[in-house]
């Protein structure tokens, strides 16, 4: 089916086959000549060249970035004596400890490796250039990391036992298993694919009536029916939106300060996230919106039409950084949501996190410092600390020309009324105040009156005392009634009228946005050691360094063609190209996270040299380019996982595998999942049957309780996703289940199992509740069952039988097996007997029915079969 | 349910060596008989036993990774059996606290000629500054305590004052990272807590081993990350109290639902659960999360005594700082971290919010304040745990991750100082350290530590050694790489230190 080639491909030289995972310099196998470019420089790059060859001028006047260099020595004299190990000066600073000063200091093993080195006459891999330029630079070596060689599109490796292969996927993960003398589990049944396929693609269950006809169905494709329902329904969008949404580090609130203010239109971008999946959009194109969409509208932005509403909301990805400048914010807050919105984008794009290069370059990775800034100054236009727009300044509106003539033609109108009610008003109070002066004795009436019509601002000392000794001839508004009822209620009614007048107006939305002013163009310099109070040399937009051939990676600094810098869109574009190294290894493992519990590689957000590995490095690279290559559908992508020999194996343990890989990292199974805290809470609901599945809108509010925990204003049962998302006020269900707090963004989600969560299953009001939902629900279904009010507890529990079942359907979407009902009955039978003898408002016989059942329904709810997905 | 059995039927719990509650009139075992509370029984021990998970409980120690909490033996002879870490993160200023200089003194507003590692470049000075508080030799042993910290100086006597700390690293996570993991900046690895849970199991059935009491003003730098367990299962990880009432939520019921009614649920739910399990064997989360359940029930008896301290004397809380707005907040964790070594909890950590130890600017004010609030609860604490009998066997920990330098950081009434992991100060006592000495020295102004150095490192495996643990052979496999606390870098057991 797929042609069959060698494995491993003999273009990708270092494709370890060892199950080593994450291995670090200084693995130079040790019947090998260590080469400088490839062993030795690592370790003085980690330790030493910071100093001695990153600096200017070097420290000690030692430059350690050549051997000639070395050789040549600095105000210590010579560095190396090539052959002699004991003579040589930096090893012997290496072995004293005195270097390098600080406490990481050189491991033993890359002192042996140095040594071995020096030993071998200081060999190098090619003659080194006379001089070179300041700077570390990037060697050939460096480029060579995995992550950073160019895309390559294996050929497809050869397998013992080809009809495993379904997809192109199971041809690599097959590969590597047969390697290790494993192969794949055999697949999971029927019932539990469809489960696992709701779960992955829907985050919502199937219902029993779907597992059912699933089951049953002849249809030779059936599978594949069921994968096209799936990715077509609404639902989809709204998982793989809230998968998205942790990569882009989304809230409803700007957090960083005490305050958190919220952030009332955030939602609109969670929305477009969830109408772009669910409408497959390409992805070129859901990132490239994303990164420029305001670059693809032209200004000003008003008059909007739907598709430049869609393309700005899209923005709202650069606004996502938590942000303390409400108010305008200082310097440092300022840089501080620069620095966090290239986290954000870098750990969700290029699989790397480049703020180590914010004050130096990296150490372990090819990121020069300039890289950092001249990312940086791909966004500086826009997020300009000298030119800031504070967060209520970040806000288009939707208002059209029609709206505002509207508005004002709206307007005039209650103004006329007003006019109108003013004028009552002023009669009223007048026609009150004679017949109130009449109370007062006349010689004071004259004066009296004067001062009360006296307007408050102009009445005189005298006038003031007056009125103070009179209080009741100040008649203002607010008092008429007492005067005149009818008066006062007929201004009331005009005055409501005004109001229900105003209401009539259209109302002024927003989208929270990403813009740049035209044909700004700040200068972006590097902060020596990420001080932004000491900016140093200029440096122009470009990519990182290491994705391009030398010289490749500068983008534009002004679009002529645009109003704008054009230097996202440029920046967008290149990330989008298709053979963008780190993006789309980036994105595609961060899919495969999603549907196998794990990425390609274990370390989402770091791809260097600190992170993990590729497990299947040829795998990932085909991936990605077969992504850029098949136009960058998503669903496209999901289709193949799901239809692939892979993702549909069981989950069991086998010991065979488990003495090899018990993390699983070769995939000889899918693994058992625990749902995430959304997918928890929205089982829970739909199991119920309380799930409201509305979508999209403004944030669902959340609010403290009165023991101070966060949960849902009312109680509203809406799906997780659209819950209000605030950083101070995180939901305590979804919280304790491992929800992310959102300090930046969340790379990837953890699983804990903590008694917290036991405890919230077994006594939380939300638990509680919505386990009653679902008793009552279950037994209204069941119908009467004709059993006396005093028959004895084991009657009342044989007429719940039929509720039972349909509960077990509802949390588990299958029917209780004999054993399964046999048990409930005996359950039901006890805590139906321990409630007979409780109060007598729970002892009432449908009360106590309702109630047994509901402790019934708690169990499912709570129970590993419920909570995780196998 | 099948597993009903006494509670005392569980096995070998590992009570090699005396238990460390003298006087507790109700023990573990006997509360649970007396609540007739049948939870209790479903140890997780049997449980896993039953279902063969659990290897031959004769086998030799760390053959295998554990996945159970059943109590163990350690390698040796244990001094210790619980600890209670007051973590100080921030930075506290040693050279202001617990290690004065007269050279730094005399040198007051010099420039100091030697090298300095600073973590702020922009705002560092070389221009010394001298303490602005006095010292006092304290007690028979006559160490050297600022007048910052009145209540430490009390209990001289009973502390073992290490001066010689270093990290080599001035940033906090780096540092921090180092002590709760056992490399520099490396996050997501096991804590010391998860390691000794790891080791030694629970002595408590009730509670979980490793707790963790966070401030009202938040967690500290890293968050959660701080009691994570890493590469081991989740059973391994700190549970957190929460800072305010109801510290744990959900942990009560509502009335109707208490006692029997609950009992029958979680009965139902275990046996659900038990038969998921069948088709799914050796499967550590879902054993994980059985085991989670039981310890949810019977933490509902036992955190909720655990917690209460109003059965503690008057004097108890005066002693703790409670009857002081300044002082109860801290006071009442400490006093809560002794009721829980009390009840068998093995590793209780306390941390600070918002880094008060972090003295950048103000350190005339910022200092003394937090001082103020946690001087007395601390010093309380040891003498709470020795007047009990208890400090022999729990170890009490003091201390930041770094310390701060003796050179100003901004100029004027408003100055202070800048990180420095090259040299700092920590404190423990009872549970095996000598007391009553002050160990190691710092440079004549308290920059660098230049006698008996002491690495994160060095402290993890004397920690360990003095819970009877051979931290080269408490060995955790994770994917086929023996993975140890110390993470096979240079790690000596600062004999000096031992009693």
């Amino acid at each position: 089916m797929f042609p069959a080639n060698r494995f491993p491909s003999p273009t990708l030289p270092g494709v370890a086959l060892a199950i080593v995972w994450m291995t670090m310099a200084g693995t130079c196998p040790a019947d090998d000549i260590p080469s400088f470019e490839r062993d030795i420089r690592p370790i003085l790059r980690a330790h030493c060249l910071d100093c001695h060859g990153g600096s200017d001028p070097f420290e000690g006047n030692l430059d350690l970035r050549q051997v000639r260099s070395m050789l040549r020595g600095g105000d210590s004299g010579a560095a190396l004596v090539a052959g002699n190990a004991g003579e040589s000066l930096v090893l012997e600073r290496i072995r004293s400890g005195e270097m390098p000063p600080s406490t990481l200091k050189v491991k033993p093993e890359e002192l042996a490796l140095l040594e071995r080195w020096v030993a071998a006459g200081a060999p190098t891999a090619r003659p080194e250039p006379e001089t070179i330029p300041p700077g570390l630079g990037i060697t050939p070596e460096e480029r060579e990391w995995w992550a950073f060689r160019p895309l390559f599109s294996p050929t497809l490796p050869a397998v013992s036992r080809p009809e495993l292969v379904s997809q192109p996927i199971d041809a690599f993960l097959l590969a590597r298993l047969e390697h290790e003398g494993l192969s794949f589990s055999p697949s999971a049944d029927r019932a539990t694919l469809i489960r696992r396929a709701s779960f992955d693609l829907l985050g919502l269950p199937p219902s029993a009536e779907e597992v059912d006809a699933f089951v049953a169905d002849p249809d030779p494709a059936a599978w594949e029916k069921l994968v096209e329902r799936l990715l077509s329904s609404p639902r989809y969008g709204e998982r793989w939106g809230r998968h998205w949404l942790d990569a882009a580090g989304y809230a409803d609130s700007a957090g960083a300060t005490q305050d958190d203010p919220l952030r009332p239109y955030a939602w609109k971008f969670r929305d477009w996230v969830v109408r772009a999946l669910n409408a497959d959009m390409p992805l070129d194109r859901f990132l490239l919106e994303q990164l420029a969409g305001d670059e693809l509208v032209p200004q000003p932005h008003s008059q909007l039409p739907p598709d430049a509403i869609d393309r700005l909301t899209a923005t709202g990805f650069l606004r996502m950084a938590a942000d303390g400048t409400t108010g305008g914010g200082d310097p440092e807050s300022r840089n501080r949501v620069i620095s966090d919105t290239l986290a954000i984008v870098s750990t969700s794009l290029l699989g790397l996190s480049v703020g180590c290069a914010q004050c130096h370059d990296h150490r372990y990775d090819p990121i020069p410092q300039s890289d950092y800034y001249a990312l940086r100054a791909i966004f500086e236009p826009a997020l300009d600390p000298l030119a800031w727009k504070a967060p209520n300044e970040r806000l288009v509106s939707l208002f059209t020309d029609a709206d505002r003539a509207r508005s004002a033609e709206i307007e005039a109108e209650a103004v006329a009324a007003s006019k109108e009610l003013e004028e009552k008003q002023a009669k009223a109070i007048a026609a009150a105040l004679e017949k109130e002066l009449l109370k007062h004795p006349e010689a004071l009436r004259e004066q009296l009156g004067t001062a009360a019509r006296t307007p408050e601002q102009g009445r005189t000392p005298e006038q003031q005392q007056l009125l103070k000794e009179r209080p009741s001839v100040n008649i203002s508004p607010g008092v008429l009634y007492q005067y005149d009822q009818a008066a006062a209620d007929e201004l009331k009614a005009l005055g409501d009228s005004i109001a229900a007048i105003r209401a009539r107006k259209p109302v002024e939305d927003f989208l929270q946005v990403l813009t740049e002013p035209p044909g700004h163009l700040p200068q972006t310099r590097i902060f020596h050691r990420g001080d932004h109070r000491q900016p140093k040399g200029e440096v122009a937009p470009a990519d990182l360094e290491v994705t391009g051939s030398e010289g490749e990676t500068g983008l534009p600094n002004d679009d002529s063609s645009l109003p704008t810098s054009g230097r996202r869109l440029a920046w967008a574009r290149r990330l989008t190209s298709g053979r963008h190294p780190l993006l789309g290894r980036a994105i595609v493992n961060r899919f495969w996270m999603h549907h196998f519990g794990r990425g390609i590689v274990g370390t989402p957000a770091d791809f260097g040299r600190l992170g993990e590995r590729p497990t299947h490095p040829e795998l990932l690279d085909w991936l990605a380019v077969d992504l850029a290559d098949s136009g960058w559908s998503l669903k496209r992508f999901h289709r193949m996982v799901l239809l692939s020999t892979a993702w549909q194996q069981a989950s069991a343990r086998r010991p065979e595998l488990d003495a090899i890989d018990a993390d699983n990292r070769l995939v000889g199974r899918m693994p058992v999942r625990r749902l995430e805290a959304e997918a928890v809470r929205d089982r829970i609901l739909a199991a119920a049957g309380t799930l409201d599945p509305t979508p999209f809108g403004p944030a669902v509010p959340v609010i403290a309780d009165e023991a101070g925990e966060f949960v849902v204003k009312d109680s509203l049962p809406r799906r997780s996703l659209w819950l209000q998302q605030r950083r101070s006020m995180p939901v305590q269900f979804l919280a304790t289940f491992d929800a992310p707090s959102m300090q930046t963004n969340c790379d990837r989600r953890t699983h804990s199992t903590v008694a917290g969560q036991a405890l919230l299953l077994m006594n939380s009001d939300f638990v509680l509740r919505q386990a009653r939902s679902m008793a009552d629900t279950t037994i209204a279904e069941a119908g009467s069952q004709a059993v006396a009010d005093d028959a004895p507890p084991a009657d009342e529990a044989i007429a719940l039988a039929s509720a039972v079942h349909r509960a077990w359907r509802r949390a588990f979407n299958r029917a209780p097996d004999e054993e399964e009902q046999a048990a409930s009955a005996t359950f039901l039978t006890d805590e139906l007997t321990i409630l007979r003898g409780g109060a007598p408002e729970i002892a009432t016989p449908a009360e106590r029915r309702s109630r047994a059942m509901a402790n019934l329904c708690q169990q499912l709810l709570s129970s590993n079969e419920f909570l995780y997905v196998d | 349910m099948s597993t009903e059995q006494s509670p005392d039927s569980s096995g070998d719990r590992g009570d090699r060596y005396p238990r460390r509650i003298p006087g507790q009139s109700l023990g573990r075992r006997g509360f649970l008989s007396h609540t007739g509370f049948g939870l209790g029984a479903l140890a997780l021990a049997d449980l896993l036993r039953q279902e063969g998970l659990l290897a031959n409980p004769a086998k030799p120690q760390f053959e295998a990774p554990f996945n159970d909490l059943q109590a163990r033996a350690p390698h040796f002879p244990p001094r210790a059996t619980a600890m209670i870490s007051l973590f100080m993160h921030g930075g506290p200023a040693h050279m202001d606290l617990t290690d004065p200089k007269p050279q730094l003194q005399k040198l007051d507003g010099m420039d100091y000629g030697g090298e300095v590692a600073y973590s702020f470049v922009n705002r560092a000075s070389k221009r010394l500054l001298g303490s602005p508080w006095k010292f006092t030799a304290c007690g028979q042993s006559g160490t050297q305590i600022s007048e910052l910290l009145p209540n430490l100086q009390r209990i001289a006597d009973d502390i073992c004052l290490v001066r010689s700390m270093h990290t080599g690293h001035n940033g906090h996570e780096v540092s921090i990272r180092y002590f709760h993991g056992g490399i520099p900046a490396v996050l997501g690895r096991p804590t010391l807590g998860s390691w000794l849970t790891y080791a030694l199991g629970s002595e408590s059935r009730d509670l979980p081993s490793y707790m963790v009491l966070v401030d009202p003003e938040g967690h500290p730098v890293d968050g959660v990350t701080n009691w994570s367990s890493g590469f081991m299962p989740p059973l391994f990880q700190g549970t957190a109290l929460r800072a305010k009432e109801p510290r744990i939520p959900n942990l009560v019921p509502p009335p109707w639902l208490a006692g029997p009614l609950q009992n029958k649920n979680l009965a139902f739910l275990d046996s659900l659960n038990r038969r998921h399990g069948q088709r799914h064997p050796r499967e550590p989360d879902l054993d994980a999360r059985i085991a989670s359940y039981e310890l949810a029930a019977r933490m509902q008896l036992s955190a909720t005594d655990a917690l209460d301290i109003s059965q503690e004397t008057a004097a108890t809380h005066r002693l703790y700082g409670l009857d002081d707005p300044v002082t109860k907040e801290y006071g009442t964790r400490c006093l809560i971290a002794r009721r829980l070594v009390e009840r068998g909890v093995r590793f209780v950590q306390l941390f600070l919010g918002g880094q008060p130890w972090d003295n950048h600017s103000n350190i005339r004010e910022g200092l003394p304040a937090i001082c103020r609030r946690t001087d007395k609860p601390a010093a309380a604490l040891v003498q709470d745990l020795k007047s009990r009998g208890m400090l022999d066997t729990t170890l009490v920990h003091w201390g930041g991750e770094i310390g701060r330098l003796p050179v100003t950081e901004g100029e004027g009434s408003g100055c202070g100082r800048d990180h420095n992991g090259q040299g700092f100060s920590i404190w423990m006592a009872g549970g095996g350290v000598k007391p009553g000495i002050a160990f190691g020295e710092t440079d004549e102004v308290g920059h660098r530590a230049v006698t008996d150095v002491v690495t994160p490192n060095d402290w993890q495996a004397t920690v360990l050694r003095l819970f009877g643990l051979d931290h080269e052979r408490l060995v955790y496999r994770h994917d086929g790489v023996e993975q140890r606390l110390t993470a096979g870098r240079p790690a000596r057991i600062v004999d000096g230190i031992l009693a």
